[in-house]
């Protein structure tokens, strides 16, 4: 009697213990953040995983997702793009994360693509590139080119000018963007002499590459800025530049030296935004353009908040390696916050966390006010938003001097602008 | 459509009243015809209209136009709203008091603002709402100030405002220029105007007019104007006009003449500028390496730290610096000089960067080096060690982030003869790399130090019975190479990036000029660096392509290599280790 009794206590209590293990897996759900928090993308990708942290704790505070806690799962790609996809794996085999926020390169994303459509995964982007591609298994959160790139020469177009001379580093994301500007400004009935930088062509006669390149790491712009000079010479010229991290120090500084000024001949630069400024001689750079979906100088109630409950959560955060001064917030940054929410409202109007149905109820068309405006989700996974052109001030701030509403993000442009 | 017609309608009207007003005399300042109309255009509501009232100020000579205009592009406009809820446009100028007000005055009229009572307001600028540029605003502005420009008595800028006169090939400013013509005595400027005239006559109807500024410019070729000239003989061969086509290709035909001129002796300047930049920082390595057999991987480390002492040494003359190491902070006070004292920081960093990268290079030799100096190998190792290590100690102390150093004026303008540019920074780099090999063949060869180097170098042991302190000698030599790598270091913070691996970026290119040069020859270095710089520019030229040129310049020195092992200058030694 007396063992019976302790049995069915103890299945009792088994069960009670079970119940309870289940009542408190079932409180949150685990979220991969995949980034690179060592190596050379580290200053630029470290910035992503803080602010997606931050949004993981606001929306915690609020109650959660589907009534559930996120719980992030923080892995290193250390910048090593083989490592990313083991890491993806490990995130979807081991940790079996519901969704994972990452990745800053293009060849980053393209090494992790095939893990995430194999395993059926759900991975968001928030990094400008370079289109061409839709998976099903990514949403592009991302400024595609015609959210940043052709925004910028409709601007200058705008503004009467006539030659662009393109500039970039040399890898994929530079090289793509160049090509479908090429087509662009041809379709807008620029002559092919006024584009500046140089064009390779296969043997057919086609052109493969337009524009010049130099590689990471590049010190010396002497001669390509004494280019830009004699093509800037009879006026009404501007600069395209895709340039990566530092080389913009020695290619500003240089420019700078031969003369040339933001009213002679302006220089819109894709890769440059508040967060890199960090690095940056802003002397050199004042007037100068920069395109982006967001800047922290939008003046909206939403955006200040933002930034200021972001600036107030580094200073409390106790995870640990955190930069506390001297933080701004980017587009990028605004990106992965953004990704998260709509993350979250796909997660509500399916009801459930299964990546089927979230893709579906992502696709359906949601919006988020975020704090560069509205965005909306479309049916190939980009997102609509508005982009902004802003002029750098000394103090590594823009100034917004134009701005496209509710601008569709299109990835297939190759092709689809034909030359006048 | 109609929107903007009312909005023009609406806009003649609002000028013809002020200009009523103007001749009925009821403003004030009558002599100051621009005021009331910028006052306007600061008020008025689009970019698009701010842009037209302001274009309608092309070829009022009124003297407060510049002001106003500099001010507006600097943000010292605002707008301030009554008690009445009048808008008024304000300037605001002179020093801030305690609560950061300033002294207002009226852009309409130029007088002070006024209270209601009648006093003079003071006002804070953070409170107000400076008045919007836009970059086409400002295009426009400068098209005003343009004109104004053309009697500026800065040559500069009177020659750039000529120019973009010229190349908008617009006939309606024909007149001031013919009129700067007859006052003009500058000769460059004098050139600027004819090339400017002779722009425009491209445009004009009259065949005659056309042929006389084609043969203007093809005795000027100014190279601007080749996409002008371009167009010409399109139209010219269209037309078809034999005569004026002809007269087009000989134009087009000077300019490129003159272009392959330019370029000639840019590449030459350009290929001098980067051998310099080499010379300067290999020549330290040719002595650490070349003459002490040191191979020394932390060598870049020790340009780092020249480049770190500049960086350091601008914020003392600036705000100031905070530094958190390893977990502590501290802030370094600054003087908060400005001008011309705060622009010679750079001349007191020079000779601080040698100092502090020649006492971590005696420092390095004390600690890790001079157990090293018969097993060269092991120093390869041990180097790159060190190196590593500077590295890291970099990111703890300064950030992983490249940190910003701001080029004085001194050094970041040209000269530009013949539309060859000169940037400042590269004629200072040639003359620096020309002072330090001076400098240095003068120690080595002038000096009892220089003596003793050699003679330590040439055979250490035969040296040390000879009664020489060769570890002393050893380690002035050492910290003599490493001097001379911050040197480069405090150079190169001007033309590039300062973070913590700025070294490796260079450390390559030093061993390469050193190895070209012939290992134990500073002459051989010197003429290594050159070449190099001169080889690689002209490729670059040649190629187009940057990264063509340096790859064709490596497999150049890999067969060079092949061919005489020892480098250039070939050194003849003594010792039996060679």
């Amino acid at each position: 009697m007396i063992t019976k009794l302790t049995q069915l206590l103890s299945v009792g209590a088994l069960a009670l213990g079970a119940s309870f293990g289940t009542a408190h897996a079932a409180e949150t759900v685990k979220v991969g953040v995949l980034h690179s928090l060592s190596g050379t993308m580290a200053i630029s990708e470290t910035s992503l995983r803080d602010v997606l942290l931050f949004t993981f704790d606001e929306i915690n505070a609020k109650g959660g997702v589907l009534g559930k806690k996120i719980e992030p799962v923080v892995v290193d790609g250390a910048s090593n793009w083989p490592l990313f996809a083991e890491k993806a794996k490990q995130l979807l085999e081991q940790d079996k994360v519901a969704v994972t926020f990452g990745c800053w390169t293009s060849v980053s994303r393209k090494s992790v693509l095939p893990v995430y459509e194999k395993n059926n995964g759900l991975l968001f982007y928030p990094v400008q590139y370079e289109g061409e591609e839709e998976s099903q298994n990514v949403a592009y959160t991302a400024e595609a080119v015609n959210q940043q790139a052709t925004p910028a020469v409709d601007y200058y177009l705008a503004d009467g000018k006539k030659k662009f001379y393109l500039l970039g580093s040399d890898y994929v994301y530079p090289q793509t963007t160049n090509l479908v500007l090429l087509e662009y400004l041809l379709s807008k009935g620029v002559k092919l002499e006024n584009i500046g930088g140089g064009f390779k062509k296969d043997e057919s006669g086609k052109i493969i590459s337009a524009g010049k390149y130099t590689p990471f790491g590049h010190t010396d712009y002497q001669q390509i800025v004494s280019e830009i000079k004699q093509f800037a010479a009879s006026g009404d010229a501007c600069v395209i530049s895709t340039l990566n991290g530092d080389t913009n120090v020695p290619f500003f500084k240089e420019y700078a030296a031969a003369g040339l000024s933001a009213e002679k001949c302006p220089v819109v630069s894709f890769s440059i935004s508040e967060d890199e400024f960090r690095g940056l001689p802003a002397k050199q750079l004042v007037g100068q353009l920069g395109c982006w979906t967001y800047f922290q100088s939008i003046n909206t109630p939403a955006n200040k908040k933002f930034v200021a409950d972001f600036q107030a959560w580094l200073k409390t955060t106790k995870t640990p390696g955190i930069v506390k001064d001297g933080r701004v917030t980017c587009s990028p940054m605004v990106l992965s916050y953004v990704g998260v929410y709509l993350w979250k409202a796909a997660v509500e109007k399916a009801g459930s966390f299964d990546v089927d149905k979230v893709r579906a109820a992502y696709k359906s068309g949601l919006s988020f006010d975020g704090p560069g405006g509205k965005v909306t989700t479309q049916k190939n996974m980009h997102v609509t938003k508005n982009v902004f052109i802003g002029e750098t001030k000394a103090d590594g701030q823009f100034k917004i001097v134009k701005s496209f509403d509710n601008v569709y993000g299109e990835p297939w442009l190759k092709g689809k602008f034909k030359a006048k | 459509m109609d929107r903007i017609l009312t909005m023009n309608f609406f806009h003649r009207a609002r000028r013809l009243l002020v200009f009523a007003a103007l001749t009925i005399g009821l403003v004030a300042h009558a002599a100051d015809p621009a005021r009331p109309i910028i006052a306007q255009a600061a008020l008025a509501e689009t970019p698009a209209q701010r842009i037209a009232i302001i274009t309608s100020l092309i070829g009022s000579g009124d003297e407060s136009i510049q002001g106003l205009l500099a001010a507006w592009k600097e943000d010292a406009l605002f707008v301030y709203t009554a008690p009445d809820g009048a808008k008024i446009p304000v300037q605001l100028s002179g020093d801030k008091d305690d609560q950061d007000a300033q002294t207002a005055a009226r852009v309409d009229t130029g007088q002070p603002l006024l209270s209601p009572a009648g006093q003079p307001l003071r006002l804070i600028a953070r409170e107000l709402t400076a008045v919007e540029h836009t970059s086409a605003l400002r295009r426009a502005m400068k098209a005003v100030l343009d004109l104004l420009d053309l009697s500026t008595p800065n040559l500069k800028k009177r020659i750039s405002a000529i120019q973009t006169l010229g190349f908008a090939q617009d006939a309606e400013k024909l007149p001031a220029l013919r009129a700067r013509q007859k006052l003009e005595t500058v000769p460059a400027a004098q050139l600027a105007l004819r090339e400017a005239i002779a722009l425009i006559g491209l445009k004009d109807a009259s065949t005659e007019v056309k042929l006389a500024s084609l043969q203007e410019l093809e005795a000027l070729h100014p190279i601007g104007s080749a996409d002008a000239l371009k167009t010409a003989l399109k139209e010219a061969e269209a037309a078809p006009h034999p005569s004026l086509t002809a007269a087009a290709r000989a134009a087009l035909n000077a300019v490129d003449r003159h272009l392959t001129t330019v370029n000639f002796f840019g590449t030459l300047f350009r290929g001098l500028s980067l051998g310099s930049i080499l010379l300067v920082v290999a020549l330290g390595l040719a002595i650490t390496f070349g003459l002490m057999g040191v191979i020394n991987m932390a060598h870049g480390e020790m340009i780092a730290v020249g480049a770190y002492t500049t960086y350091v040494v601008q914020n003392v003359f600036g705000p100031g610096l905070a530094l958190s190491p390893f977990g502590f902070s501290f802030h370094l006070p600054g003087m908060n000089t400005g001008g011309w004292v705060y622009e010679s920081y750079f001349l007191f960093a020079l000779p601080l960067s040698f100092l502090s990268a020649a006492l971590v290079g005696i420092a390095m030799e004390r600690t890790v080096i001079q157990w090293l100096y018969r097993r060269p190998l092991e120093s390869l190792l041990a180097t790159w060690g060190v190196s590593l290590f500077l590295q890291q100690f970099f990111r703890r102390v300064f950030g992983s982030n490249n940190v910003q150093v701001s080029s004085p004026s001194y050094l970041s303008d040209n000269w530009t003869f013949n539309d060859i540019i000169f940037g400042w920074n590269r004629v200072f780099v040639i003359g620096f790399a020309g002072l330090i090999v001076l400098g240095v063949w003068l120690v080595l060869t002038r000096t009892s130090l220089g003596l003793l180097i050699r003679a330590v170098m040439q055979n250490r042991n035969m040296a040390s019975c000879m009664g020489v302190r060769t570890e002393r000698v050893n380690m002035l030599t050492f910290g003599l190479g490493s001097g001379l790598a911050g040197l480069a270091g405090a150079f190169l913070s001007q033309i590039g990036n300062v973070g913590p691996s700025l070294g490796q970026s260079y450390i390559v290119d030093c061993f390469m000029t050193v190895v070209v040069g012939g290992v134990g020859n500073l002459p051989g270095t010197v003429v290594s660096a050159f070449g190099i710089g001169l080889a690689d520019q002209s490729l670059q030229q040649i190629l187009l392509n940057p990264v063509l040129g340096k790859i064709t310049v490596l497999v150049a020195i890999i067969l060079f290599l092949q061919w005489r092992p020892a480098g250039i200058f070939v050194t003849k030694s003594r010792s039996l280790e060679g």
